[in-house]
């Protein structure tokens, strides 16, 4: 079984700086880090990985990632911890993407990968980056591969060579979901933690190749990614006010409490 | 009496509210007449000029998380430092290096968060401190090395007990990192010290107070452990005062103010948790490793018992429901932090650990390395949990037997020893039947061996097993409190360790400064000792004229 799962390059700290003109997020490679959310997908991937080579069948995890050079040293970090290989798509083309020209990106990197390990039975992303927040790359890389989708995953029951058995967040609960392969899943943090890399997993991997691939090596139409080829037009990005306020409730506790009963009728 | 009307202010009978004040993390109690929560040195001086006159006993505390009972009062005046926790300026010598002045209240997590963020509160610095601020806010990022695990706890008390923790494998104890005191004697007189400018002559130390009182100071004759040691006053030929006063368990005078000599963060820390399967495999690998690695700052120990026990409280939740589990067949665990300027650096020392782990038949897959945040945070938690963890036991021990409290050993050995002291601990806690969990610092051949009674006669056959290896580690060169300091609890163990004529002559020094014996009444010391050791010819004099001085 073939495991494809989608890494992407986030900022260390919570200070996200936006670029004036385009409205993108600034990415210096500074002190970037793999998104947490991402980070599960790769634990649930290398535990159903070990348990396939466990019950006799050969299983391999990639990690793919579209970033700058420096998300190298990430995609190295994942094969520390025990992703069998990593392939990095990068190029200027690459830049300025919105949801829909990642995920064509990412399908060409996918499909670069399955000449090697086969077609992809899952691939697993986290269910949003911690930057971006839009929870969309999962379901339309299940869109554009044509594969079903679970979003929000909390577990993964059971999965042989046709069919994934998850439980899910969905609307007013949870969820057992039965989904045909190939399958797209998209994991909550919760659902994992990434296991630490071994001695050995580091050493291994700091020798290990890290293929980096350009649009052109992957065969991208220029027209479907980057800037060109992202439909969303960022018109304006802002800190958005503070809507809520902090009201003092002050006097006797027994006007405390009454003013506490108004507000609580003002309000509801 | 005729108290100022200042210290009458600052003097409070000691009323229930301040229950509290009255004990520490060592979880002794004590007992006060009165409290004072001074914000300067000023009001310091202030509260000690009107106890004098009455002798009054003073006991100093910062935060209270010493586990060797120094801040519990024996009686007398409490006097509380937690509230003179501003930071004071800042200089930068011609070297580049940065000195950062504080108040004994600063708490260490505070010092760490300010440093971390470049954002030092510096309100009501001079210029000078100002300006030095903004070359540190250009400069590569500083720290403050010493690394107790408790971050609650306050300079002035790590100061007072020459605090270590598990960097100081590395860096050595706080007294390395400290370049000046400011130092409140029991008569309200001060005495500013500057490494570097007051340094005895072979054992012979002459001191000036800044009201004009001369120390003439014996310093005590022993040769101290070649090993980490916080067991009684510091004494070297031609050592420098202010190594005098640090880990001086506050029986000198009050710690006001404390010069912190700050150092460049390290780019890169790696740490690895290497999980072993029996404890001579712990051994061979920390004198492998003390040789082998060129970065290390940490290299800690926790053994079976202690991993049992986390297992234990991992499984029953609530807290540590979310730590990493150990690997299924570890029986000890093995720590290393590597604090280098480069990743090549620090890969290259890996590499070091992978092989000595395979050197001594253990496996370089069974670790974890932590290179980013959420991995350090998660082994840091391991660490802290393993202590944690270990007090829930004894608090359920203790719903059954109040009586029944943790008995925490803090020796430490030089390092060809490290076999043998162990070998100890294993042969005699078998002998006596006790349980026991070990962790801590064996990169300084300094295990935290703590007993966990079961009922009253497991404590006292736990009292009496530390007592003889207070003895044996003596004999074998070794220091009986490492880095809690003596307090009172160990104090009997500093007789184990130096002879009474040793602690004759620490009590001398202490006659010099403290000629009534106020200060840290039943630290280093108990009473009778402080009550026979004749006054030093000489001693009585200076304290007369100081007071005329003063």
């Amino acid at each position: 079984m073939h495991i494809v799962v989608c890494v992407k390059a986030v900022p260390g700290s919570t200070e996200v700086k936006m670029d004036p003109k385009t409205h993108t997020i600034v990415r210096d490679g500074g002190a970037a880090v793999v998104n947490p959310f991402d980070a599960t997908a790769l634990e649930l991937a290398l535990r159903l990985r070990d348990a396939r080579v466990a019950a006799g069948e050969p299983s391999r995890v990639s990690a793919l990632s579209m970033g700058i050079p420096a998300t190298e040293a990430l995609l190295r970090d994942c094969m520390a911890r025990g992703a069998d290989e990593a392939l990095l798509l990068s190029d200027r083309a690459f830049a300025g993407a919105d949801t829909l020209a990642t995920t064509y990106a990412l399908t060409c990197g996918i499909a670069r990968l399955a000449k090697g390990a086969g077609e992809p039975a899952l691939v697993l992303c986290g269910k949003m980056a911690v930057d971006g927040d839009t929870a969309q790359i999962g379901p339309e890389l299940a869109g554009a591969l044509g594969a079903a989708c679970a979003t929000d995953v909390r577990e993964i029951l059971a999965c042989d060579a046709h069919a994934v058995l998850v439980r899910a967040a969905v609307d007013g609960g949870m969820a057992e979901l039965e989904l045909p392969l190939p399958a797209v899943l998209t994991v909550a943090k919760e659902a994992a933690q990434l296991r630490m890399p071994s001695i050995a997993g580091v050493r291994a991997a700091a020798a290990a190749p890290v293929p980096v691939a350009t649009a052109q090596a992957v065969g991208a139409d220029t027209a479907r990614i980057g800037l060109a080829g992202s439909p969303t037009q960022v018109v304006r990005s802002f800190v958005p006010e503070q809507r809520s306020r902090a009201v003092p409730v002050v006097g006797t506790p027994a006007e405390q409490a009454a003013r506490l009963v108004q507000i609580i009728a003002e309000v509801s | 009496m005729a108290r100022g009307a200042v210290a009458e202010g600052l003097i409070r009978p000691f009323e229930a509210e301040y229950e509290d004040y009255v004990r520490d993390e060592s979880r002794s109690r004590g007992h006060a007449e009165s409290i004072s929560f001074p914000t300067s040195e000023e009001e310091v001086r202030e509260v000690l000029r009107a106890l004098a006159p009455e002798a009054a006993p003073v006991t100093v505390q910062g935060a209270r998380t010493g586990l060797a009972a120094g801040a519990v009062p024996a009686g007398g005046h409490v006097m509380n430092l937690s509230r003179m926790n501003r930071y004071l300026g800042l200089r930068q010598d011609e070297e580049g290096r940065f000195y950062l002045r504080v108040q004994p209240g600063v708490v260490l997590l505070d010092l760490r968060r300010h440093l971390a963020a470049r954002d030092i509160p510096a309100n009501g610095w001079d210029d000078a401190s100002l300006r030095a601020l903004e070359a540190l806010s250009a400069a590569p990022l500083q720290m403050f090395p010493t690394d107790p695990t408790e971050t609650s706890a306050c300079l002035g008390g790590m100061a007072a007990c020459n605090a270590s923790g598990a960097r100081s494998f590395r860096y050595g104890p706080m007294r390395g990192h400290v370049s000046a005191l400011r130092l409140v004697l029991a008569d309200g007189d001060v005495l500013a010290l500057r490494r570097g400018e007051a340094r005895a002559r072979g054992r012979a130390l002459a001191l000036t107070t800044e009201g004009g009182r001369a120390l003439a100071i014996d310093l005590p004759t022993y040769e101290m452990p070649v090993c980490k040691n916080a067991s009684g006053y510091y004494a070297a030929d031609d050592m420098d005062a202010l190594d005098l006063i640090i880990g001086s368990d506050g029986t000198l005078g009050i710690i006001t103010e404390i010069e912190l000599a700050l150092m460049p963060a390290p780019a890169v820390t790696w740490a690895v948790s290497c999980f072993l399967t029996d404890e001579r495999q712990v051994l061979d690998a920390t004198c492998l490793l003390r040789r082998s690695l060129a970065h290390a700052s940490a290299l800690e120990y926790f053994d079976e018992a202690a991993l049992r026990i986390l297992r234990a409280q991992r499984a029953a939740g609530a807290a540590f429901a979310s730590l990493v589990e150990p690997p299924a067949g570890a029986r000890a665990c093995l720590y290393v932090e590597l604090a280098c300027d480069t990743e090549d650096e620090a890969m290259a020392d890996l590499a070091r650990v992978g092989a000595a782990l395979e050197e001594v038949g253990a496996s370089e897959r069974a670790t974890w390395v932590a290179r980013t945040d959420v991995d350090r945070e998660a082994l840091t938690f391991f660490r802290h949990a393993v202590p944690e963890s270990v007090n829930m036991l004894i608090d359920e021990r203790r719903r059954t037997d109040p009586s029944v409290t943790k008995l925490g050993s803090d020796m430490a050995v030089p390092d060809e020893r490290l076999h043998d002291v162990v070998a100890l601990y294993r042969t005699t806690l078998a002998e006596a039947g006790l349980e026991a969990a070990a962790w801590g610092h064996i990169g300084n051949n300094h295990l935290h061996v703590n007993v966990l009674p079961r009922d009253a006669s497991d404590y006292a056959a736990g009292k009496r097993l530390f007592a003889r290896w207070a003895r044996e580690v003596a004999a074998m060169g070794g220091a009986v409190s490492a880095e809690h300091g003596v307090g009172k609890l160990k104090r009997d163990f500093l007789q184990e360790m130096y002879g009474r004529r040793a602690l004759v002559e620490m009590a001398r020094v202490k006659q010099v400064f403290d000629p009534q014996g106020q200060l840290g009444r039943g630290n280093l010391f108990d009473e009778a000792l402080l009550a026979d050791v004749p006054a030093a010819p000489g001693a009585r004099a200076g304290a007369a004229a100081g007071k005329g001085g003063a």
